[in-house]
């Protein structure tokens, strides 16, 4: 392959954003090629400079940008080429598949028609033969009915299927080069998966080369034939996917690889990476990724002298100047590490029964009510002293109301919810704030949850002085212990919370609710919003601090690694309900319920040779609409056992003697054969 | 989209009955007797009681208030104490020469607006736009009287072109003369007006250019005027529809102030008579008709705006 | 950029830095010291001397003089009292009725919500102008009916910009975090989003400073503001208009300087928004026919 002329040849490109003042390089000096029929994904955390790479090589860029180098694509140069020359080349050899589906199309535009504007603008495609060529795109997407589609507006599209539609746009002209710039991000895991196979079989079909922009290992474990990672404006490692996973050269790939919850490791700590990655104008001298490097943090060429990418391997590359340096093997680092939990876990603390949450759809001028919305309709789940109970599932399955119910932040409609065998619900709202010391919230967005009027000591002291326990509790000293907890000094006292990272601002919202020495923290996707290495950082924090303070976590969240990771039990939620419900390795090893077995294996794993051998489940259709479930067992329109009585009887929950499984489902596998994927019923999808 | 419109209009119950209420409590409201009010401080202990009688003012208020509402629904808004004529005929005399000057003002404001609009927004920053954003800023600040003024004095005190007071031409009748008598109100309603619709466009254009599909056209390879033209005007011109129409709607009883610079017999002329002569049943009047005509031209611009927003539906 | 006590000294500083606003805060203070020591000048805005009367601009009379031989500039200075102290009046009723009003529509929703709203749509239907003639009318002719009918115009504004901030902050994760530690209703809406909302309540402020001036004077241009013979900018340009063969000036100047003031707030307005990255609110609650 690389004797082949490459599609997309790149070479020493910077980018710097100047504005005002002195120009902040974001991207380097960046070379590499891309060639006809690979995937080549180039994978970084925020501010690494990978976005920018995707927009510089399509010559979007804003014209603050200051490009240079050389980008060729064919025979053309993108740096620097006229408004013309890049017109023609973005209609002749460029498709984009761009990260958020709510927002790539234009809402007041007929979605055919944007599809096929492109050709019919170049002369490739005759007006009268647009809304065909339309609708065959659209087919070849696996969109159904895709002529009346065609005829349809994005609002009336799911995020899936506008991914799809982004997809055929960009596949339209039939493109050499494909960039697609976080192209599932945005999605559920579920839809990930069918858009992920969708991409892998139309580059398939078409030849194309695909440069694929990610953050998630998982992805580029999924889908790459070659990888770049970049951190600080570089490429400090390419190579092949299987290099790049099972030997990887540089110390900042090899970190990030191993702060991900792997499956395999679930009683290992997880190695986070210290510090923050640096921003474009808080570059270190020498190597960018010494202060957090196990080996290069004090060496003296590391900090003066920034290695340059050199050959490795036979199609490997790293940036750095030990990379032949054996290094102790991952695990042999790892603290040795009991897991969640620890000893067994005590008494039940919280107790949630049939809970049921109903929002009314209301219309009309009356505002009479037409319809309910049952986001959380029946759930039922125990939380003991000390462990970790985790809810997954895919966004809209009632996850977050479910745990702001429990909270009372949100009426319950039915059932119940304990606190120490004491019902919350019927509590006036004296008692129930007296109740909500010893239960306590952490948000997802870091960004949100805190009020940025509010210097950072004043927002960890705000629960104590709305209790009116400021000075009982200590006052200014408490709060420092409390900095001190979550890895924060007291010299950040008298910061307003925009002056720091999302990771510190997470361990402030920790502190915060910590403030009130409660005995359950209810955790919102604590670390969804956080880069990889940070998500390490906070998910340890989390973890020791479970120990220390004998602290029962409910946690929230839509990672499945990050749940195993975590767990001692997971309850697996679709539309409102728990479908399934099992200790943590039982879930794992052996699901039970369709849903959870497929959302097991569309999860992408970092591992490419895991990933090649498994074979994975793909849901058709998507989440529906919880005003209007399906009648039956809600998820039998996607499930791939579902028969005559799935559509009419809504399963009830069952238990398996010996196992600490409940499942609802009429046809659940029986967990003491442990596989994921031994059913015939099971190939729908690939 | 019948459905819809008969929404709407049901929703403007609640708002048409308290303006109403509010426009007929301004009798009560005046500090005095209402009689007194009615027929003139100096009238005879006879023609109060006339008027008591006539006007039913010893009934319980909320009968009368009915009573009122009934006439009104039925055309009758009283008579004018000053002119002595029904107060609805006074109104509908006027009606014509306020729609010419909305009409036209609103084709000034437009015609300056939107040009500078897109051409400040297509290069923010640029001396184009700077330039455009201090006439803007100059648009908006200028009070219309003193604008209304210095076009006085030069082009008709200085100048001698134009008339410095004008009446009513209907535009068909007589469209040189009625240009040129109407040409500077509105002129200076327009210019004012044009300040308001081009920052709200220029915001909104803007606002669109740095939207995500704005860039996916571009990645398409579309020359930059289908991209402007057609993307990003589309979405920016929906809510400029809204702000269209609310100006318009402003104009029908928010040009006072221009008609009173230029004498202009509209019908905001009418109220500042009504006002100054105390003339209670004219004021009634003039303000029930300004809002039921701002209402109306209201509905249609939402009505309107469903019908051009595809993603909003009638359900 | 949020405004926090903290940070209102750079906020300050920001502003005198940005040319606009700097030139226009200088002309508004210039302004606002010679109305507020008016009395310790040289002249007397009521003297007449028919002797006098219409006479151009001179070294006695810097901006001529009035068809009673008053000296307009003197005139000018006191009508700047009269213009300055209805706006502020005017500001600070609408701001104290309709930031309340909006936080407590916004916040609970439901039938608060839909009574301000049903207000707001009210209100709405009459161009401001015609609203405060329509009180002026029942109130009668006083620097009071002035300051409450522009006063009660600017309400609808402060309502619903409050309300606005106030749904977004609403759901806003750290507003659901006090309630989460068991804050109040009224603790959140106090202490949690009105501090939050200051940058755009601010904005708003000077935009209705500058709407409130251009109201009164429109008012007193009409003949409906505040009464003779109490100066005022808006009653100047009303008689000026009737002298313009003969004396140009006499509109003109009176109206140069309510130009300058109102242009001043509005490039003021316009350079808050910008810093503190608010959206400048282009409507100015239906002012349009204030023109």
């Amino acid at each position: 392959m690389p004797l082949a002329k490459p599609v997309l040849s790149v070479r020493d490109l910077t980018v710097a954003f100047g504005g005002t003042g002195k120009p902040v390089p974001v991207v380097r000096g960046i070379s590499f090629d891309v060639f006809a029929n690979e995937v080549f994904c180039i994978v970084g955390e925020s501010g690494s400079g990978k976005s920018v790479t995707s927009l510089a090589v399509s010559g979007l860029l804003p014209e603050t940008a200051d490009v240079s180098g050389s980008i060729v694509i064919g025979d053309t140069e993108i740096v620097g080429a006229s408004a013309a020359v890049l017109r023609h080349v973005r209609s002749q050899d460029l498709g984009f598949i761009f990260q958020d589906p709510a927002t790539t199309l234009n809402p007041v535009l007929r979605v055919g028609r944007q599809i096929v504007e492109g050709e019919v603008t170049h002369g490739r495609l005759r007006p009268s033969e647009a809304q065909v060529r339309a609708a065959e795109l659209l087919r070849e997407v696996d969109i159904a009915d895709p002529v009346s589609r065609a005829q349809q507006y994005p609002h009336q599209f799911s995020g899936g299927m506008r991914q799809r539609a982004v997809i055929a746009m960009a596949m339209a002209g039939k493109p050499r080069l494909i960039i697609a710039d976080e192209p599932t991000t945005a999605l559920d895991v579920t839809v990930q998966a069918q858009v992920l196979s969708l991409l892998q079989r139309r580059q398939a079909e078409t030849a194309a080369a695909v440069i694929l922009i990610t953050h998630d290992l998982g992805v580029v474990a999924e889908i790459a034939h070659r990888v770049a990672v970049m951190y600080a404006g570089r490429i400090v490692e390419t190579g092949t996917v299987d290099e790049i996973f099972s030997s990887p050269r540089h110390p900042y790939t090899r970190a990030l690889l191993r702060s991900i919850p792997r499956g395999d490791a679930v009683h290992a700590r997880l190695d986070a990476i210290p510090g923050q990655p640096p921003t474009p104008e808080t570059l270190p001298a020498g190597c960018p990724f010494h202060p957090r490097c196990v080996i290069g943090k004090e060496r003296g060429e590391c900090r003066t002298t920034e290695p340059l990418l050199r050959p490795i391997g036979a199609d490997q590359q790293a940036a750095c100047h030990f990379a032949e340096e054996k290094l102790l093997p991952a695990e042999a680092r790892r603290t040795d590490f009991s897991g969640p939990a620890g000893e067994k876990a005590g008494d039940s603390l919280l107790e949630v029964d049939a809970l049921k949450v109903h929002f009314p759809v209301r219309a009309g001028i009356l505002k009479r009510v037409v319809g309910w919305v049952r986001a959380v309709d029946g759930v039922s789940l125990t939380v003991r002293v000390g462990e970790t109970v985790s809810l997954v599932g895919e966004s809209g399955c009632g996850k977050t109301t479910t745990a702001r119910t429990i909270m009372g932040l949100v009426p319950a409609t039915g059932g119940d919810v304990r606190f120490e065998g004491r019902s919350l619900l019927k509590l006036s709202s004296s008692r129930m704030r007296e109740a909500r010391r010893q239960m306590q919230y952490v948000f997802q967005d870091p960004y949100a949850a805190l009020n940025p009027v509010l210097p950072v000591e004043e927002v960890v002291a705000e629960p104590l002085r709305l209790h009116g326990l400021y000075e009982t509790a200590g006052g200014a000293a408490r709060i420092a212990e409390l900095f001190e907890m979550v890895g924060l000094s007291r010299r950040m006292f008298g910061r307003y919370p925009s002056e720091f990272s999302g990771g510190q601002r997470q361990r402030i919202g920790i502190a915060r609710a910590l403030a009130l020495n409660p005995r359950l923290l209810i955790l919102d996707e604590p670390v969804s919003a956080l880069d990889v290495s940070i998500q390490a950082q906070v998910l340890n924090l989390l973890q020791d601090l479970q120990k220390e303070l004998k602290l029962a976590y409910l946690f929230i969240s839509h990672n499945l690694s990050v749940v195993q990771h975590m767990s001692d039990r997971v309850a697996v939620m679709y539309l409102g309900r728990i479908v399934e419900q099992a200790a943590r390795d039982e879930i794992y090893r052996t699901p039970t319920h369709p849903y959870t077995q497929s959302l097991l294996s569309a999860a992408p794993v970092p591992d490419p040779t895991l990933g090649r051998t498994r074979r994975r489940i793909i849901l058709e259709g998507e989440i529906p609409n919880p005003a209007a479930p399906p009648a039956g067992c809600t998820f039998h329109p996607r499930c791939f056992r579902s028969d005559e009585h799935c559509r009419r009887v809504a399963p009830s929950v069952v238990s398996y003697p010996g196992a600490s499984i409940y499942v609802a489902c009429h046809h659940p596998s029986d967990p003491m054969i442990p596989s994921i994927v031994r059913e015939q019923s099971m190939e729908a999808g690939e | 989209m019948i459905g819809y419109v008969l929404r709407r209009l049901l929703h403007l119950i609640p708002v048409l009955l308290l303006g109403s209420a509010a426009v007929w409590a301004i009798i009560y409201a005046v500090p005095g007797d209402p009689v007194s009010v009615l027929v003139g401080e100096n009238a005879t202990a006879e023609q109060i009681a006339a008027a008591t009688a006539k006007y039913g003012l010893d009934r319980p208020a909320l009968v009368q208030y009915a009573d009122w509402l009934w006439r009104a629904l039925h055309g009758d808004l009283g008579t004018s104490i000053h002119a002595s004529e029904p107060v609805l005929k006074l109104i509908l005399e006027r009606l014509p020469a306020t729609f010419q000057l909305a009409f036209l003002a609103t084709i000034v404001a437009l015609v300056l607006g939107i040009p500078v609009a897109i051409a400040s927004a297509l290069k923010p920053g640029s001396w184009v736009d700077r330039i455009l954003s201090l006439w803007n800023a100059l648009t908006l600040g200028v009070p219309t009287f003193w604008l209304g003024i210095l076009l006085i004095l030069w082009f008709s005190v200085e100048m001698r072109w134009l008339p410095s007071a004008s009446t009513y031409i209907p535009l068909w009748e007589d469209p040189v003369a009625a240009l040129r008598s109407l040409i500077l109100p509105a002129v200076t309603l327009g210019v004012y007006v044009s300040g308001v619709l081009a920052r709200f466009l220029r915001a909104s254009l803007v606002n669109e250019m740095r939207s995500d599909y704005v860039r996916t056209a571009r990645s398409k390879g579309l020359w930059e005027w289908q991209v402007v033209g057609v993307h990003i005007l589309r979405n920016a011109l929906l809510p400029f529809v809204t702000i269209v129409g609310l100006m318009m709607a402003n104009f029908i009883g928010g040009a006072v102030v221009t008609e009173a610079v230029f004498t202009y017999p509209g019908l905001g002329r009418l109220l500042i008579q009504a006002i100054s002569t105390r003339d209670y049943p004219l004021i009634q009047g003039c303000i029930i008709v300004i809002m039921v005509i701002y209402i109306l031209i209201n509905l249609s611009v939402d009505v309107f705006y469903a019908y051009i927003d595809p993603r909003i539906e009638y359900k | 950029m949020k405004l926090t006590f903290g940070k209102l000294s750079a906020f300050g500083r920001a502003l005198l830095r940005h040319k606009g606003a700097a030139a226009a805060l200088a002309f508004l203070s210039v302004v606002a010291l010679v109305a507020a020591f008016a009395d310790f000048m040289p002249f007397d805005p009521f003297r007449q001397r028919l002797v006098d009367a219409l006479k151009g601009p001179s070294q006695a009379h810097w901006f001529g003089t009035d068809e009673l031989g008053r000296d307009i500039f003197a005139r000018v200075v006191y009508g700047a009292r009269t213009s300055l102290t209805t706006a502020a009046g005017a500001v600070a009723i609408a701001a104290a009725v309709g930031v309340p009003m909006g936080l407590v529509s916004g916040f609970f929703g439901g039938w608060r919500d839909a009574a301000l709203m049903r207000f707001v749509d009210v209100m709405m239907t009459l161009p401001a102008i015609l609203f405060a003639m329509a009180l002026i009318a029942i109130l009668g002719r006083s620097q009071i009916a002035a300051i409450v009918a522009v006063g009660i115009t600017g309400i609808p504004s402060f309502a619903r910009i409050t309300r606005a901030q106030t749904l977004t902050l609403r759901s806003r994760d750290f507003v659901v975090a006090v309630e989460a530690f068991g804050g109040s209703a009224r603790y959140n809406m106090f202490r949690t989003i009105l501090p939050n909302s200051w940058s755009p309540i601010l904005v708003q402020v000077v935009v209705l400073c500058s709407v409130a001036i251009l109201l009164e004077a429109a008012l007193a241009f009409l003949g409906v503001g505040v009464a003779p013979p109490t100066p005022s900018w808006g009653e100047m340009l009303r008689s000026g208009k009737s002298y313009l063969h003969e004396a140009p000036y006499y509109a003109v100047l009176p109206g140069l300087i309510l130009t300058l003031t109102i242009l001043s707030f509005d490039a003021l307005g316009r350079a808050m928004a910008d810093l503190l990255g608010e959206r400048y609110e282009i409507r100015k609650s239906g002012s349009e026919g204030a023109a």
